[in-house]
Parts: C-alpha cells; structure tokens; sequence
C-alpha cells in the first residue's frame, strides 16, 4: 500500500482545506523569506517577531496598521464589487487619485471653519461621486461600445497622475518648492480615534464601507443582478436583467470605493494633495482581494494583515539592519504563494484501499 | 478491460468492477443512460483518466495509459462529440498535424485518399475543414485516426448531431472497418443504431453492467429494459389540438438575423394550445431563430407579435412580463447560474418579484420557500433550496428550470432541446409537463434534433435549413424520410416532383 497522489474531481472547497492551503503558503513565504535574512546575520525567528510585535500587538502600532490598511480595504472594496459583477477593472488607482483631488479640493474651500461633523460626509460623498465618475467612463465604453476595461482603466490612470500632477505644480500649488498643495486645514483632517492611538476616524469609514458592500452583494436586488451579470452574462441576459446599465451600476460604485481611498490616503495620512499620492494602493488593494478571494470579508482581512505587513516590515528592517528590497520580497512571496496554494485544493494525498 | 473501477467522489461509484473487451472485426455498442457511466469508461481506456483499481490489456500485454497520447500509439482512436479539427486548416493539413514522424502534407494527402476510397468515406482531402458539413467532418476525425493505425476506434455519441441519412452513411462506414479487421466501440443511447450495426453490446446501468448480449439475440424492448432497469411505458398520448379558433398567441413575419447561418425571411405563428416543432441539424438557425424570438438577439428585419402586441424591439425582461417564457438549450450556462442556489436560480427572471423595501431588498425566505414549493411540484431530487444549482444531474436540474417557466403560466414558450443529454425518467417528465402546458392553452415552439420528440410532442413541425424555413407539415402525416430530405435542404415540393 503506497502513497497515491491524484487530481480531484473538483477542487476541495471546505473552510478548513482553504485556511490550511493558505496557511501553508504563508509559513513556505516566511520560511523562503528567512533564508535571505540569513547573510545579514538577521535570526528570521526574531526579527518575524518584531514584525508581528510592531503592527499588531502595540496600540500604536496597530493604530498605524490600520490607517495603512484603510485604502486598501476600500480598494479591495471596490475590486469585490466590480470583478464579482464581470467587470475587470484595473482602475482603482485613477479613481483614488480623482478622490484625493475631491476630498483636498473641498478641505481647502472649506476652510478652518467648518466643524468636522458637516465636513467629513460632505468629503465622503465628493470623493465618492469623483472616483465613481471616473469609473463610470470606462463602464461606460464598455457597456456602450465594447471597449476592454483592462485597456481603458489602465491608461485612465496615467490621465489621473497627470491630472494631479498639473494641479500641485499649477492652480492647487503651494507657494514654495516643492510641487504640493497647501496643507490641508487642521479641522479638515480626520480626526484620531483616541488620542496616542495611530488610528483617526478613517477606520469607522472603512468598516462602514464594508458593511454597506456587503449588505449590497448579500441583500439587495442589484448585488443580486450584478452577481448574475459577473457569472454568467448570458443567463443575466436570459433573467431580463439589463446588462449594460448593470456593469456600469458596478463601475460607479467600485469606483466610488476607490474614491474614498483617496480621501482616507488624503485626511487621514499626507494632508494635502501631492504628486505620487497613494503611490501603488490602487493596484496593491486589487492583490489584496484576490488574497481575499473576492469576498468582503477576506478582502478586509487581507488589507489589515497586508497594511501590518508594511508598518510592521519597516520596524523589522531598521531594527535588524536589513535592506527594505528583503522586506519587499517577503510581502511579494506572501502574494505568490498564497495565489499559488489553491493548486493545493486540486489534489489529494491517499492510501488506497485493497479492492475485496 | 478487467475489473475496472473509478470513484469520483465517496458516495458514488462511476464504474463499479467493469469488464469490457472488443475483437477486431466486431463493433461493440456501449449502451447505457446519461450518467450510467459509458464516457468514463472510455475516457478510461482512451488514457484520459486513470482507474482506481482494474487492468487494460491490449493485443495480450497489460498497459496502463498515462495520457491519450499513450492510447494513441497502443493503437486507439476516439472521436468525440466535440470534433478537434482546426475549422481553417484543410483535411490533410488537420491529420498531419500531431502525428508521429516526419511532417509530410503531401504524403499525408496521398495516404488519405487512399484510406478514403478503401472505406467509402468521401472526403476531400484539399478541402477547408471550415466549409465542411458536420457528417462530413466526423468522417474527417475517422480518416484522421484511420491515418495514425488505430486498430480500436471508440465513437462516443457520434450521431447526435446527425442528419437520418447521414447517420445511415456513418453506418455503412462502420461496417466497412469491421471488414478491415479494425474493432469499433460504438457509444450510444439510441437503441435502433445499436440493433442496426452492433455485433454485441454491453449495457450499463449506475456504473455497473447491467448485461451483455450478442444483438441477434436481443430486441429494441429487452434492451431498454436492461437500459432503464424496468419497462418502458407506452408512448405519451396526446391530445387532439385545439383547434385554433382565437388569433395566432406567437406570430413571426418575414423574420431576419444576422449571423451564420442567422435567420432568413422566417415566417410562422402558433396558436394558443398548439406545439410547432422546429426540426433541423444543429447549427442551421434555430438557436438564432429562438434567441431572437425572445430578444435576446436583435431582429435584423421582419416582425414578431405576442398576443397581438408588436413586441419586435422589446427586451427580453418586457417579453417575460407579456407572458413569454424561454427553455434554453444550454440549460447550465443560460437557463441557470451553477454557483447560485436552487433558490436563487428558482427565481432567475423574476427575481424582481421576490424583494421587499420597495423592491431594493431581497427576500431570501420567499425564494428559498418557492425553490421548496418547485422541487416538490416538479420532482426534483435535491437536499435543499441552498445546494449549489451546477451540483444537480442535467435531468433535475432540466426539471427545475422548466418548472420555473410553467409555474409562471406563460402565453408562449419557447424551448430548446429540452430532453438533451437528461435520463429517461426525466425525459418522460419533461413531456408530460410540456403536454399539460399545451393542454392549458399555452402556445409552444418546441426545436429540437430528435426527431421521435417532434412527432411525439407537436401538432406541426417545421423544418429549418440554412436559416431559411424549407416547410411545415402536421405531424399526423409527418414521415420521417421527408422530413430528412428536408433537414438537409430539400424543398417538399421537389420531393413530390
């Protein structure tokens, strides 16, 4: 009686066969990582431990994991939503930009004066209906003309750089040298959550943001057409459901997720507009869901334990003495792995039993 | 084959302890419903799966295939339902591709024809695959394993999508390879086919077998007794039609799509309580013809009335709310979302319906509570309203979604191979629904490429070619000859000539 090694019918799919593949990925990413700690004369046990210790386990700490992981998780919000309901978005990063030009935009008309409580929900639904605009144009080609998302979302980002970058170097620029707005008006900032915590008000925006996606995917009608139109357009189209007005319905509102990225990434963390804000959240928080696996939930887990990673791989990297690329390649073996294991979920190891 | 056995989950056996062998010079029918376990049997002994337990022997020597290509060099062929030709490369260019040795189109175009003529096949070896009729491209998959040795083909449902007179070619090209000596495994449910070429034939039933015979000494009734596991019942009886007293409920005028073959000037119109069938091959406009019927593809010209509103431009949620229903053919990709839930696939198409707060909020308990009602009315075998719609058998899942279109009492239905590829019990079900429909007044475009479904079911059938209808006769005085002759683009009036 040997080992057999075979292709299961179809892929397992218990909770508990998922979390081992994925934990089995994480502890091969770690294990892989600690090798190249190893010439640095860095113990990986320990400097794991620093990291795990500085993003989670100080208040503080875990204050700035979360204003990391804010972003991501509206990003991942928005990937949820457009990429379940068929529509391959790659645009997040245009979107947040087009939120932080709305959100900065109203902070700085608004001036000192206004109290926190008017402006907050004002700078929510500006950077919303920016980003979801934004969105809605290439749900638009799509849905009227055809037109591949991939295509056009990607090169909408470079648009919304530009876009930024001419109003910090032209009409949003602070007098000085370097190209940025001016500091955003203290009263226009979110505000922190306790004060020596890291973390601001941004959290609650984002755990609400959670909520109302999953409300809308689990509960409403339209998740319910948008879910049908993302798998399978044809059966979508067979229900009466309008597919077209569908993808852009999901445009708008994964783009207005990503809107409010930038508006976290501006109130919350920079405090003003700058050329290269949000650097890189638009398309991490995409990696993020598909860690996620596309469901709210795992893509609010994977952002949080993502953004530790960031904040916690900084501390590791000073206190060990290791170079920042050797953190990167941790948090990208994390990535590849974890994508990688649900090839895991297609095999089974068994002993096979003697026919009688 | 000895003893062969494949589990694909615990609870169910694929092949229990199977034997099975061929001769050369014999044809061996496999016979057996959907899900009886005949593909995975062959998928077996072509390489494609490995058994759990059992032994393949083949010319004597114990073998054990680890992929097709295996298979192939052992010298067995199988064509598949799905044909694998590359549509823009010509005939030889098709079999000279993935063959062993030197790539020579030349001598393979010679070695073709020869083979070619040796069988009877006529195939032209210069010729684009693309511009083939399907008959003919079958013939092509033969001569192209004919070309690589094989000694043992293996034709899994070959005539499904077959003309009757092309099916009666394919014959006489099967008893021309018994001639030569090769061993042909013939897979099938249709019982005529098998008494008509067969020397023997092995039956299967739940993954075991249920007999073997040589078929001289068996007839059409014991095997599907063996087939089904009791006798078959008579025929459904139907009704006389009602006569057609009040205006046509669905009525077609000039219709046109575009597409290939599309729809060309297609006119007819069904009266409440009548069947029309659509005879036809498959691919030559029916799929357009209904898909357009109900909106989902765009009339390029002509019109078409629903209870005499012109509903011609309409979308397919307005036509489903005037009392238009639809049975895709495509049961598992159209008719129903597989990752959904019976519930939410018992309310596909209403779904609207099934909300609260306006309309914006889902009621999960009604749908699931209409998913109940459903399987209990229709007889569908299923756990519960939250299993997974893709997990149910094509023939519960078939009776699921047609459930949900006769529960909604529609004017009209459209349907489309509603018995393809589900088991006997199921397709008596479906029948008799479909004729209780018609029964309640319901108008019904029944296509279909069985032709012993048409004339049991419809009053008239009308046979579809090129997109283009050749005729409509009743079925009373149907005969199946003419209606082949028209199926492969005959007109009725040159038959009479």
């Amino acid at each position: 009686m040997r080992w057999r090694f075979e292709r299961r019918a179809a892929p397992a799919d218990a909770a508990l066969a998922v979390a081992g593949a994925n934990a089995t990925a994480i502890a091969l990413a770690l294990l892989l990582g600690g090798l190249l700690f190893l010439p640095f004369d860095v113990a990986p046990l320990a400097a794991y431990a620093d990291l795990a210790g500085a993003a989670f386990l100080t208040p503080r700490g875990l204050g700035y994991t979360l204003v990391a992981a804010g972003p991501l998780v509206m990003v991942g919000l928005g990937t949820v939503v457009a990429w379940r309901s068929g529509f391959a978005y790659l645009g997040f990063q245009g979107c947040l930009l087009m939120g932080a030009v709305a959100a900065a935009a109203l902070a700085l008309a608004a001036g000192p004066d206004w109290p926190p409580a008017a402006f907050l929900p004002l700078a929510v639904a500006a950077s919303f209906a920016a980003g979801a605009g934004w969105a809605a144009l290439v749900g638009f080609a799509r849905a009227r003309f055809g037109g591949s998302e991939v295509l056009v979302s990607l090169m909408l980002n470079y648009v919304a750089a530009l876009v930024v970058q001419y109003l910090v170097t032209g009409p949003m620029r602070d007098p000085g040298d370097l190209p940025q707005s001016p500091l955003l008006p203290h009263a226009t900032w979110l505000p922190p959550l306790a004060s020596g915590s890291g973390a601001n008000a941004g959290v609650f925006v984002a755990l609400l943001a959670a909520l109302a996606v999953w409300w809308l995917l689990r509960r409403s009608v339209l998740g319910f057409e948008l879910e049908v139109a993302g798998l399978g357009a044809r059966a979508a189209r067979f229900a009466g459901i309008d597919v077209p007005r569908r993808i852009i319905a999901a445009a708008g509102i994964a783009g207005g997720l990503g809107g409010l990225a930038g508006a976290l990434e501006v109130l919350g963390n920079q405090h003003r507009l700058l050329d290269g804000v949000g650097e890189g959240i638009g398309f991490v928080g995409i990696v993020t869901a598909l860690l996620g696996k596309l469901t709210v939930v795992g893509a609010v887990v994977a952002a949080v334990l993502y953004g530790g990673l960031g904040v916690g791989g900084n501390v590791m990297q000073r206190r060990a003495g290791l170079p920042a690329s050797v953190v990167t390649v941790v948090e990208a073996l994390i990535v590849l792995l974890v994508l990688a294991s649900d090839v895991l979920l297609r095999y089974r190891v068994f002993r096979p039993r003697r026919q009688g | 084959m000895r003893g062969i056995t494949k589990r694909f989950s615990p609870a169910s056996l694929a092949n229990d302890a199977i034997d099975f062998d061929v001769a050369p010079g014999e044809v061996h029918a496999l016979l057996g419903e959907n899900g009886a376990g005949k593909s995975t049997l062959m998928q077996i002994l072509y390489g494609m799966l490995r058994p759990d337990a059992g032994t393949i022997r083949v010319g004597g020597g114990v073998v054990a295939f680890a992929s097709p290509r295996d298979a192939i060099t052992a010298g067995i062929g199988m064509v598949h339902q799905e044909f694998m030709l590359v549509d823009s490369f010509t005939v030889a260019q098709n079999a000279a591709m993935g063959r062993a040795g030197a790539f020579d189109l030349r001598a393979t175009a010679r070695r073709l024809s020869e083979l070619a003529r040796r069988f009877g096949l006529g195939v032209d070896c210069d010729a684009r695959v693309r511009d083939l009729a399907v008959g003919v491209r079958q013939r092509v998959e033969i001569l192209k394993l004919l070309d690589r040795e094989a000694r043992l083909l293996i034709l899994d449902e070959p005539t499904a999508v077959l003309t009757p007179q092309e099916v009666a070619g394919l014959l006489d090209v099967l008893r021309a390879l018994r001639a030569a000596g090769c061993g042909v495994v013939l897979i099938t449910h249709k019982l005529r086919e098998v008494l008509a070429v067969a020397d023997r034939v092995t039956v299967l039933r739940d993954g075991r077998v249920a007999g073997r015979v040589a078929v001289r000494d068996t007839d059409e009734r014991s095997l599907a007794r063996l087939m089904v596991g009791r006798d078959t019942g008579p025929r459904i009886a139907k009704a006389p039609a009602v006569p057609p007293a009040s205006p046509p409920v669905l009525w077609v005028e000039n219709l046109d799509v575009a597409g290939r073959p599309g729809v060309r000037g297609v006119s007819f119109e069904v009266a409440a309580g009548e069947v029309l069938g659509i005879a036809g091959v498959d691919g030559n406009g029916q799929s357009e013809l209904v898909e357009a019927l109900f909106g989902l593809r765009p009339a390029t010209g002509g019109r078409v009335a629903l209870a005499g509103q012109d509903v011609t431009t309409w979308s397919p949620a307005r036509r489903r709310a005037a009392g238009l229903g639809y049975l895709p053919a495509d049961r598992r990709h159209v008719a129903s979302v597989p990752e959904l839930s019976l519930a939410d696939n018992a309310i596909l198409g209403a779904h609207r319906k099934f909300s609260r707060g306006g309309g914006w909020l889902r009621d999960r308990a009604a749908a699931a509570a209409h998913a109940r009602a459903l399987a209990a009315r229709f007889g569908v075998r299923a756990p519960g309203p939250h299993f997974a719609a893709g997990k149910l058998s094509g023939g519960n899942l078939q009776k699921l979604v047609l459930g949900r279109e006769v529960e909604r009492e529609p004017r009209a239905l459209l349907v489309e191979q509603p018995t393809r590829g589900i088991d006997l019990g199921a397709v008596e079900a479906v029948w008799a629904e479909l004729l209780a429909l018609r029964a309640a007044g319901c108008a019904i475009v029944l296509v279909s490429a069985e032709l012993e479904e048409l004339l049991s079911l419809s009053d008239r059938i009308a046979v579809m070619f090129a997109g283009r209808l050749v005729g409509i006769v009743p079925a009373a005085r149907a005969d199946v000859a003419a209606i082949g002759l028209m199926m492969a683009g005959r007109e009725p009036a040159s038959l009479a000539a």
